[in-house]
């Protein structure tokens, strides 16, 4: 034990936590952290926004599986992490939040850049703290980076009040963690195991929903195992991309608004949905009364509050995916040995649908560069080992869709809070975690114009991140929205982007390299050169279509029977044997 | 629809019953009464909430309230019983 002030227990507190990184920017009420974090082991990156700080964070740990660290100050710093924070809690990302308070005999009075954080995040933070004792941080930190990490992962934000900062302290930091009202529990119970085992031999029609807790347990070479073991077909949510192998015969691509044919609708034939870490989000059940109704429902989950919220569960199995999974394969190879169901119909069907409903796009008739063409191509070229990070629209979709991912952790988006202006920030985080990997933030015109300070940042910093804006000079997925449900009238979706701002003179300013294409044959050439330069953050304004629009589609509140695949064009179901 | 009466324990820590109450506020569900008091542990109080919910949302809110980090355990006082018996409705869930 040893004294020091609050401001060094903290920061000795992240170097005991195993923070190697974090993400921030100093103020008044925070300032006493900042003199010991100058000197210490941790890497902080100033950062341009206290928005990209947190998104930085996200990005870092969806990449590694660590813990990202944000740190700001009192009042509009903290203020400007409840965004991101609000993201991390929907997507199920650990981090941790560090914020300055006004000193504590202050709270209360209104002071100057005094805001009530702890109360602001409370309804979506995972756990939250306001530490006024000094004496309090080292065991708020153990305990933040317990919580954030463990069970259902999550954003924890501590706030410190500045005179507990700056008073003096002893430091020890705990050896454990034990909390009477935090016990997250990661075996299963081997009856539900039992139970899972026995109903999936009773299928004849099993489609395996996986979500993104299937990546935050680490579980794709589990899953792949049980998947190839029943033979059944895998669907893969937005925040699942990557956690089953794209190229894998089982995988029907994503289900939900602008999921594949194959994938909607093997969720909506089904005779039993085993789903593992999802939680069947309106964006994928589309109208619940009519999602799916002939299935019978396994739910595996680490959260208990998930399993049965939307639909309920004929089997709940509560744990750790990694536990869940490691534990069903030997049970389901028992049950099968003396009873195999014949998937083949099935198999059938669905390949069928997969074979007739691919997914595609037009290219436009007046030789326009094509969005999809572009996203499809920074895909191919940038292999599978590459990490894509997306803002929110149509190009998240299309990124979604049209690139092809291998391995978990490689796609990155605001799966549930829908945050434009993730990508450029969280691009940046991934780059960090991932400093050897070719890390490319496919972004809209419109979310570029709301993070993209955060490439200042990069460029001073050696973090060289690739950027593909793909400028339809509109915001894309909202005018999509008006033609198909407000008759053309474009009603403040139109961003000019192609006239103002000049993006690659935007990006040379911010001390990147600026690119532009708008020809088709020129596509290939503009992302291999980018790819040839990895010692400057890059950008590329890729000019692209403005009507094209994101197919397969449910609209909002249909049922997923009501698949379009465009504009007023159904699949050809009686063409098909379901 | 049936009262429910939950018997919350919680850690006495300031900002607990913000937790709660905004739980149950964000979630759109009501709290018919409320109280707070001390139990023989300083550093842990109860809460007796009265709920007008049963079946599926009363399963959600007890699940959603074991999930706040100050909560302990919760548990139902099943109605119209001479003596009431308690039991715990989430046996297999964390806590």
């Amino acid at each position: 034990m040893s004294q020091m002030t609050g401001a060094s227990s903290l920061v000795a507190s992240l170097e005991s936590a195993g923070v190697d990184v974090m993400f921030g920017i100093p103020g008044g009420a925070i300032l006493p952290a900042y003199d010991p974090i100058f000197s210490s082991s941790i890497r902080h990156i100033l950062v341009r926004h206290e928005q990209g700080a947190g998104h930085a964070a996200t990005g870092y740990a969806q990449v590694t599986g660590r813990v990202g660290v944000c740190i700001a100050t009192s009042g509009p710093g903290a203020t400007n992490l409840v965004t991101p924070l609000a993201d991390a809690a929907m997507d199920s990302v650990p981090v941790v939040a560090i914020t300055g308070q006004v000193p504590s005999v202050a709270i209360g009075t209104d002071a100057f850049q005094e805001a009530d954080i702890r109360g602001i995040t409370m309804p979506f933070a995972k756990h939250n703290y306001l530490i006024t004792n000094p004496a309090d941080i080292p065991r708020a930190i153990a305990e933040a980076f317990h919580i954030a990490s463990t069970g259902r992962p999550g954003p924890v934000l501590v706030d410190i009040a500045k005179d507990a900062l700056q008073a003096m302290t002893d430091f020890k930091y705990p050896t454990s963690v034990n909390l009477a009202g935090y016990k997250p529990k990661l075996v299963p119970d081997n009856q539900a195991i039992l139970d899972a085992a026995a109903l999936i031999t009773q299928s004849s029609k099993p489609v395996f929903y996986v979500g993104g807790g299937v990546i935050k347990a680490n579980a794709s070479r589990e899953l792949l195992e049980l998947a190839q073991l029943l033979g059944a077909p895998v669907v893969t949510t937005l925040m699942a991309r990557g956690a089953f192998p794209d190229s894998h015969p089982l995988n029907l691509g994503m289900p939900g608004m602008h999921g594949t044919v194959a994938a909607v609708t093997a969720l909506q034939k089904a005779d039993l949905l085993i789903t593992l870490g999802a939680r069947f989000d309106d964006r994928v059940t589309g109208k619940l009364s009519t999602f799916a109704v002939n299935a019978k429902v396994i739910h595996a989950d680490v959260d208990p509050a998930e399993i049965g919220k939307n639909r309920f569960a004929d089997v709940a199995v509560l744990g750790d995916l990694k536990n869940t999974i490691s534990a069903l394969i030997p049970a389901l190879k028992a049950a099968l040995g003396k009873n195999q169901p014949d998937l083949t119909p099935w198999l059938r069907q669905m390949n069928s649908l997969k074979a007739a409903y691919p997914l595609g796009y037009d290219k436009p008739s007046d030789g326009a560069l094509s969005p999809q063409y572009v996203i499809e191509r920074l895909g191919k070229i940038s292999g599978p080992e590459a990490i894509f990070a997306a803002g929110v629209g149509q190009h998240q979709m299309w990124a979604s869709q049209f690139v092809s991912y291998e391995n978990p952790r490689t796609w990155l988006n605001s799966g549930g809070l829908g945050t434009m202006g993730y990508a450029v920030p969280a691009a940046m985080g991934a780059k960090v975690g991932a400093p050897d990997t070719t890390v490319w933030a496919i972004d809209g015109d419109g979310c570029f114009q709301m993070t993209n300070q955060e490439l200042v940042t990069c460029a001073l910093n050696n973090i060289p991140i690739k950027v593909a804006i793909i400028n339809n000079e509109s915001l894309g997925m909202v005018r999509q929205w008006q033609t198909l449900f407000y008759e053309g009238r474009y009603s403040n979706t139109s961003l000019e982007s192609k006239r103002v701002p000049n993006f690659p003179m935007l990006a040379e300013a911010m001390g990147c390299v600026g690119l532009s294409c708008e020809r088709e044959e020129d596509v290939d050439a503009t992302i291999e050169k980018a790819m040839g330069i990895n010692d400057q953050p890059v950008v590329i304004d890729f000019r692209v279509h403005r009507d094209a629009m994101v197919w397969p589609m449910v609209a909002a509140g249909a049922s997923n029977d009501d698949i379009k695949i465009a504009r007023e064009t159904a699949p050809d179901w009686d063409s098909q044997e379901l | 629809m049936a009262q429910h009466t939950l018997e919350v324990l919680v850690e006495n820590s300031p900002g607990v019953l913000a937790r709660v109450a905004g739980l149950f506020s964000r979630r759109a569900y009501n709290i018919e009464r409320l109280s707070v008091g001390p139990t023989a542990d300083p550093s842990i109080s109860q809460m007796d909430i009265v709920v007008n919910l049963e079946g599926h949302a009363l399963e959600q809110v007890i699940a959603q309230l074991d999930k706040l980090i100050n909560v302990i355990s919760i548990k139902e006082i099943v109605p119209n019983k001479t003596a009431p018996s308690v039991h715990d409705t989430q046996p297999d869930y964390q806590n």
